[in-house]
């Protein structure tokens, strides 16, 4: 049943009248707060150093090296001077399929990443190897969104939202609070990111190399 | 200087600019905070980690909302998950001293009515309260408040109306008066 912002009892007016008197803001100690604001970003810790080889990177490092490839199919740089072709046609479909499975591997290495990342959230540990991984996927995401055979509109949404929670992933540092890992794991659920991964990701798509 | 102009000097490392964007947007964000939080501590902490993570994902910003919409998601998602973690230190303290100090709502007239209405609007679920907050409170519309969080204006629509009818349910009794 649609709701109607009319679909109103007479005491909700009362109670909203009432309500803007409960915890009525002071003014806003701005300086107090930008003081603490700077403080706090340089404070921050360095970045972490670079870890170890694990399997995941090298997975990520596996989507990176397609995403390059796809980056040169998609801009044809032919090796010798030719004459002008004006029929284009079969190019263009060769680089959508590669895209196409580039992509579907990237999600799928995203999708098992985040279902490893996002139990990983229900123990306390060391962040930093999911840092590591987060970037390197980063790294893929990215040259997939910025392929020209990136036409699809609701990949490039995905990549984009994927792209935050990966961001914010790739941020945590071992000091980092318990509430950044809410925000994340808020991030992942607030977009369905999962579900949506595991929608874009056709069933049986094997993930190159077996890293993760 | 508009948003992206802001923006862009940001990124590019301008000091001024930074403070210059928290200038533009602080006013608003610290209402939607302290709404939520009810608490002058909390709000500050909650408002300041609003801007430090904005400040850090500045670089992917797209420009899909308005800076300050965006900035609002950050603070509601901040908010939100401030008040998860009051409500579990607060459950915390419950087991350990059944001393009934739950509920911290400044009290500024008509004591009863306004506690009861403080305790109810923090009893909603955080999405209901945060919709109710948002357009109730402070007057956004369904079409922000859908884009600051993420959700269908008609969900946001839904949400306010079974947090108005929680808060009926919860001063039934008033209205009987």
């Amino acid at each position: 049943m649609p709701v109607h912002d009319d679909d109103r009892d007479p005491l909700d007016d009362r109670i909203r009248d009432l309500a803007r008197d409960v915890n009525v803001p002071p003014p806003t100690p701005r300086d107090e707060m930008w003081q603490a604001i700077a403080s706090r970003r340089r404070a921050r810790p360095a970045r972490a150093p670079r870890p170890r080889w694990i399997p995941w990177a090298a997975a990520a490092a596996a989507v990176l090296a397609v995403g390059i490839g796809i980056g040169r199919l998609s801009v044809p740089e032919p090796s010798h001077p030719s004459p002008v072709v004006a029929d284009a046609g079969p190019a263009p479909r060769v680089n959508a399929t590669a895209y196409r499975l580039a992509a579907e591997e990237h999600l799928a290495q995203s999708e098992a990443f985040l279902t490893l990342f996002r139990t990983s959230l229900e123990r306390p540990g060391d962040h930093r190897l999911a840092s590591a991984t987060a970037r390197q996927l980063l790294a893929g995401n990215r040259l997939l969104l910025d392929s020209p055979a990136a036409r699809d509109e609701a990949t490039r949404r995905l990549l984009e939202d994927l792209e935050l929670v990966l961001a914010e992933i790739a941020q945590l540092s071992p000091g980092s609070p318990a509430q950044d890992l809410d925000l994340i794991r808020d991030g992942i659920e607030r977009g369905d990111v999962l579900p949506r991964l595991r929608q874009a990701v056709p069933t049986g798509t094997v993930l190159n190399h077996g890293a993760l | 200087m508009n948003d992206r102009e802001l923006i862009g000097r940001v990124l590019a490392g301008d000091p001024g600019a930074e403070r210059a964007l928290y200038d533009a947007h602080v006013d608003r964000v610290f209402r939607l905070v302290y709404r939520m939080a009810g608490d002058l501590d909390r709000a500050q902490d909650w408002v300041q980690e609003t801007f430090i993570r904005a400040f850090d994902r500045l670089a992917g910003f797209r420009g899909d909302s308005a800076l300050g919409t965006w900035l609002c998601s950050i603070a509601i998602s901040v908010s939100l998950n401030g008040l998860r973690q009051v409500r579990r230190a607060r459950d915390r303290e419950v087991a350990l001293d059944d001393a009934g100090l739950l509920g911290h709502v400044p009290i500024q007239a008509d004591p009863d009515l306004r506690t009861r209405l403080g305790q109810a609007i923090e009893a909603l679920p955080d999405g209901y309260r945060a919709v109710f907050v948002m357009h109730d409170v402070e007057g956004y519309t369904h079409e922000e408040i859908a884009r600051t969080l993420g959700v269908q204006p008609g969900t946001s629509k839904a949400q306010l109306f079974r947090a108005r009818a929680r808060l009926r349910e919860a001063l039934a009794d008033f209205a009987r008066e």
